[in-house]
């Protein structure tokens, strides 16, 4: 009986234990990055599954969040820092994907600050659904994935995210 | 070994001084101004009840039934909001929200409240949206346009 009871307990710690692991985040150091599929400002459809092969930093960011926009710059520091090799073969991607709900204002900022990577975005505020398959609570936010697709570093700013980009290239 | 002490005790009035400074920072609305989105929500959903008059001033109205005015942080949509109200009654109810950040953040709140204020609204509100429109009003499942 003693037996029963005990098996009894095993199997509801292991039937919550399966059910916690069931809601655990999706955007998580070593699971795959959800596929992002969105509009360029040209309005051609960009993939993030396109870039396999090279290591993306998914930018998530605004041109009303302010803290996104002073940021521009120094992500163009690291873009031009990991492009610069000989082989004409970028190995390096920013796959910018803005949370802006008019594209004017969108614009206005990839002018303003040159910015030559990847834009997207579908113009839906906090309502596009890649905020919530992404689980973004604020911005800036950023996911930075490897050659395979695999999340490595979430929300890495600065010389952490140097130093992340440089090892992931170097495998 | 004095000079030292003084320094210290300066060095601590200084810093009490900005802590007592960032506490009483002064914001345009008062905490009764402040309306919680679950009030907001009920009003909407309530088909008898008097709507107040929502206004986004922030950018994308969001919510269901409010008008867009644009982030209070341009001039120009300053401007447009000053038109909307010349032509409402002071004693209606307004409410303006913005949420594309928290509220020590937020570039728009401020300006569009401030007019609101001096344009003498009595029963003019602020959503309290702490951090997001997404967190607080889109993910509970509040009414959207």
């Amino acid at each position: 009986m003693i037996l029963n009871v005990r098996k009894l307990c095993f199997s509801f710690v292991l039937l919550a234990n399966v059910n916690a692991l069931a809601q655990k985040a999706l955007i998580a150091v070593g699971n795959q990055a959800p596929e992002i599929a969105l509009a360029s400002v040209a309005g051609d459809t960009i993939t993030l599954a396109s870039q396999k092969g090279k290591v993306v930093l998914v930018d998530f960011w605004a041109s009303w969040c302010a803290p996104c926009v002073e940021e521009q710059p120094v992500l163009r520091t690291i873009y031009n820092q990991f492009n610069k090799s000989a082989s004409t073969e970028k190995r390096f991607e920013i796959f910018g994907v803005s949370l802006d709900s008019k594209k004017p204002a969108w614009e206005k900022i990839i002018r303003k600050y040159r910015i030559n990577w990847i834009q997207v975005s579908d113009l839906k505020f906090w309502r596009s659904p890649v905020a919530k398959t992404y689980e973004i609570e604020a911005l800036p936010f950023n996911v930075l994935v490897d050659k395979t697709g695999t999340i490595i570093g979430i929300n890495l700013h600065g010389k952490a995210l140097e130093e992340m980009i440089g090892a992931a290239l170097e495998k | 070994m004095k000079n030292f002490k003084q320094c210290m005790l300066l060095f601590s009035f200084i810093l009490l001084s900005i802590s007592v400074k960032a506490q009483t920072k002064v914001e345009p609305w008062t905490d009764a101004q402040l309306m919680p989105t679950s009030q907001l929500a009920a009003l909407i959903n309530d088909p008898k009840a008097d709507k107040p008059l929502i206004i986004n001033i922030g950018p994308q109205a969001v919510i269901k039934g409010s008008v867009d005015v644009g982030p209070g942080k341009e001039k120009e949509n300053i401007r447009k909001l000053e038109k909307m109200l010349s032509k409402e009654d002071k004693n209606r109810e307004v409410v303006l929200y913005c949420g594309c950040c928290p509220f020590d953040k937020c570039p728009n709140i401020r300006p569009a409240f401030s007019l609101i204020k001096e344009k003498g609204f009595a029963k003019a509100k602020l959503l309290n949206v702490p951090k997001n429109i997404k967190t607080d009003w889109i993910d509970p499942g509040y009414p959207v346009n």
